[in-house]
């Protein structure tokens, strides 16, 4: 729907345009903090930002934010006009990021539908305090005092509709008794007691007063209406007369489906409710072109017809060219097409022998290579770069290093690199919650400390994302104190959290994992930002919700690497397909390494039951997936079936099942909730027969197997 | 004052009807053209309106033609810009290149419906006109 590019209301469109200034302006402060002072173009483009948000909020009327640029835009128009010497950077700085902070407020205030009515005075006094001094030092230092910045009031307004979010949208259907005199006029009463409290109201039949004949209509199909209103759905019952009715149906609708059922009504500006696939053809090139005047004559009402009362309140939609739940619905269209090219390319009918299908080959050939390619499409559709998040990033190291009083330098590497829209959403919050750990735990309290190992001062935060073999890799690196695996140990033994256990009996990296453990918390001294105990292990959770994890790498005294491992995406993966017992199951090909026939003599049996089996001299723990899952009918002799060798973060584990049936292209869908989670299992697909295959989750098959030693 | 009021739909006639009379004279019409005859009968007596009130959707002649109209009679008749009749669309369009074209045709401002009276008096004064 292109349409939807440029239909954003006005109010949508200064949210937007400023929150991307704002977000260019925090881009600059951040990158010239450090700096002396900045520089010529920075001063301009923070001016020209201020100005552009000045001038518009001026004419959306938000004094407040009018008044706050205003002064910080008076700031910046006396550093470019006079350049003066010693300026106190840091402070300025902080003027803009306050600045910044507020306006940003007040823009968040104004997408929840509130009014924008932070107290602006402490800030402006601030501002005006900080221009009285530098105005101060410019006459000291000799240059000439510019002419005052002229500041030109706003000649045109745009008052912002009533906010009105809390509209209810309802469906009401009334049928009357097939004896009802006049059931048109009766309609027509209905209706006119609900224009008292409509913002919007449509009805069918439409020419219930003109059209006689509309009277049997309503009795034989009943009355229907939709309405938007702010009355609650009580108050709107009382309105209608029901004395003659035999049935009202009353549904609250959301605003989508409010919007599908104008569709559905056939009201021609059904558009305006973000709904284009019903729109006659001429209308959607009509809505291309620009505006014009003319463009919106109404038609005479021909007599008698129903006129809507046109009070549509401006949709309220983010920016980001397509609604994103539309874009999942695509996405999971398109897997049900990856499906149902499966279900007619492995038809069973088929299979029959001596069949010509050549043609049908070539035509299949070319349906393949459309779902790959519309796969690959609506894929990169859902890509978005990690830049928005990463300059998330460089402003809590830039606070968190402020109020701590540490020095820290933050490097960005690949802030280009694209993942799925909803792994951002995701991996926000997990990544600041690092970042700010790595400033608060990992850099070291004192410069000295850090010189006296021969590193520099200043401390050294990485933020790297990386894209390899289908997986995203985003690490936080600090050159910090690192992991002291005593300590570790001791606090998770005084913890209870782990078995009692020599600390020679864990490897370094199960140690590291102690940190993710709820309840642990190695600082002594809880922070303002960190140390609280709750963190780390919601870290791993949310991580792991996505289907990634978390790796830890430390030296002590050296630094930490924390990285996150997350799927490029989610959906459709390559699979191989399975069988054990009646059961079919799928696995990942990445992580299939071989499939072996053994001999029974390769297996050793250990006395608790477990089994291993040794291949070219490696032993590798063994699992039987029909004894895991109760499969009946499946074969027990290893030297019948076959052993798939798999591999999980360079851990390998071996399955026995029974026969290999096909390799797919496979649309992971989550197993229902109803079904208590399994282990070892990720989730579920539909087969090209119809058959529900379930998909083995390597990882969980290891820990359940580690777990179990 | 005296202000026109040019509204096809009843309820918000009838609304901003009540609304403007507490600042002045009003005249009420129901369609585009209407207006635009409104506008040049007042002139011709010599008595223009000091505030327009256009709805975009209307009959005959929508808000935006009826405000290049006014405009293009003010510039004929070689009046200026500062004594020209100060126009508010009133309207439920709100898509930003439908208010970005009204504010190059002309128009002082332009309120989405459902209108914000507060606001609505707030920019009556910027404009100087109460």
């Amino acid at each position: 729907m292109a349409e939807e590019f440029n239909t954003e209301s006005m109010l949508d469109m200064f949210l937007y345009e400023s929150g991307q200034l704002l977000e260019k302006l925090e881009g600059i402060i951040l990158e010239k903090q450090d700096a002396d002072c900045f520089d010529d173009a920075d001063i301009n483009e923070i001016f020209r930002v201020m100005h552009t948000i000045k001038g518009s909020s001026g004419v959306l009327m938000y004094e407040n934010i009018t008044k706050v640029t205003h002064k910080l835009e008076d700031v910046f128009y006396y550093l470019r006009e006079s350049h003066p010497d010693d300026v106190p950077h840091t402070e300025l700085v902080e003027k803009v990021l306050a600045v910044s902070d507020f306006v940003t407020g007040e823009l968040d205030k104004l997408k929840n539908g509130d009014t924008p009515d932070g107290d602006e005075h402490q800030l402006v006094e601030d501002l005006d305090e900080f221009l009285g001094r530098l105005k101060g030092e410019i006459t000291k230092q000799g240059i000439q005092m510019p002419q005052a910045n002229k500041h030109e009031e706003p000649k045109q307004f745009y008052i912002t509709p009533v906010a009105g979010d809390d509209s209810h949208f309802y469906r009401i259907s009334i049928h009357y008794r097939s004896d009802t005199q006049m059931s048109n006029i009766r309609a027509y009463s209905a209706t006119y007691a609900l224009k008292e409290v409509a913002e919007d109201l449509l009805y069918t039949p439409d020419d219930i007063l003109s059209n006689e004949a509309s009277g049997d209509v309503i009795l034989a199909e009943g009355f229907h209406m939709l309405l938007q209103t702010k009355s609650s759905k009580e108050e709107v019952i009382s309105l209608i007369d029901s004395s003659e009715a035999e049935e009202i149906n009353f549904d609250e609708l959301t605003k989508a489906e409010y919007g599908k059922a104008l569709a559905e009504f056939g009201r021609e500006d059904a558009v305006t409710i973000d709904l284009g696939d019903e729109q006659k053809p001429e209308e959607k090139e009509k809505k291309k072109d620009k505006p014009a005047p003319g463009d919106y004559v109404v038609k005479t009402k021909e007599a008698g017809k129903g006129k809507t009362l046109a009070k549509h309140q401006a949709k309220q939609q983010t920016i980001i060219s397509v609604n994103v739940e539309k874009m999942d619905a695509l996405m999971d269209l398109i897997g049900e097409l990856v499906i149902a090219e499966a279900v007619v390319l492995q038809n069973p009918d088929l299979k029959v022998p001596g069949l010509e299908l050549s043609n049908f080959q070539k035509a299949s050939g070319q349906l393949s290579k459309i779902t790959t390619e519309l796969q690959e499409v609506i894929m990169s559709m859902r890509m978005m770069p990690l830049t928005t998040v990463f300059q998330k990033m460089k402003r809590i190291v830039f606070d968190v290093s402020r109020k701590l009083d540490k020095d820290i330098e933050l490097e960005v590497i690949g802030e280009n690199t694209e993942v799925d829209k909803n792994i951002i959403e995701h991996i926000t919050d997990p990544l600041m919650h690092l970042v700010r750990n790595s400033v608060d735990h990992g850099i070291e309290e004192n410069a000295e400390d850090r010189t006296s190992l021969g590193k520099p001062a200043k401390g050294k935060i990485t933020l790297e994302a990386k894209n390899e073999g289908g997986k995203v890799y985003i690490s936080v690196k600090d050159d910090g104190k690192g992991l002291n695996k005593d300590k570790l140990y001791q606090k998770a033994m005084e913890k209870g959290l782990i078995e009692n256990k020599q600390i020679s009996e864990f490897t370094d990296k199960e140690i590291f994992r102690f940190i993710t453990l709820p309840g642990f918390s190695t600082k002594e001294e809880v922070t303002e930002y960190s140390g609280r105990g709750v963190g780390m292990d919601v870290v791993v959770k949310n991580i792991q919700a996505i289907g990634g994890r978390l790796d830890i790498e430390s030296v002590e005294f050296e630094g930490s690497e924390m990285t996150l491992i997350i799927p490029l995406t989610l959906a459709i993966i390559n699979g191989i397909v399975v069988q054990v017992g009646n059961s079919p199951f799928v696995i990942e090909t990445a992580s299939i390494k071989e499939f072996v026939r053994v001999g029974e003599d390769s297996l050793i049996h250990e006395p608790s039951g477990e089994e291993y089996i040794v291949l070219r001299g490696e032993c590798y723990p063994f699992i039987r997936l029909n004894e895991r899952y109760d499969l009946p009918d499946s074969i027990h002799n290893v030297e019948e079936g076959i052993v798939v060798v798999l591999e999980h973060e360079g851990s390998q584990v071996c399955v026995l099942i029974d026969k290999l049936l096909q390799e797919q292209e496979i649309v992971v869908k989550p197993i229902p909730p109803y079904v208590k989670k399994v282990k070892g299992l990720s989730g579920c697909t539909q087969l090209g027969d119809g058959s529900i295959a379930l998909i083995l989750d390597i990882a969980g098959l290891l820990m359940h197997d580690g777990e179990r030693r | 004052m005296k202000i026109l009021l040019a509204e096809d739909d009843f309820a918000s006639r009838k609304f901003m009807d009540k609304q403007l009379s507490r600042y002045g004279e009003c005249d009420v019409m129901v369609d585009g053209e209407e207006a635009v005859d409104a506008f040049l009968m007042a002139l011709e007596d010599d008595e223009p309106y000091d505030l327009a009130c256009l709805d975009v959707m209307m009959p005959v002649m929508d808000g935006y033609q009826v405000l290049k109209a006014i405009r293009d009679i003010e510039a004929q008749r070689g009046i200026p810009k500062s004594k020209g009749v100060k126009v508010i669309m009133t309207t439920a369009l709100n898509d930003e290149r439908n208010v970005k074209m009204a504010f190059e045709l002309g128009c002082e401002a332009y309120a989405g419906k459902p209108i914000d009276v507060e606001k609505f008096e707030k920019v009556l004064n910027k404009l100087g006109l109460i």
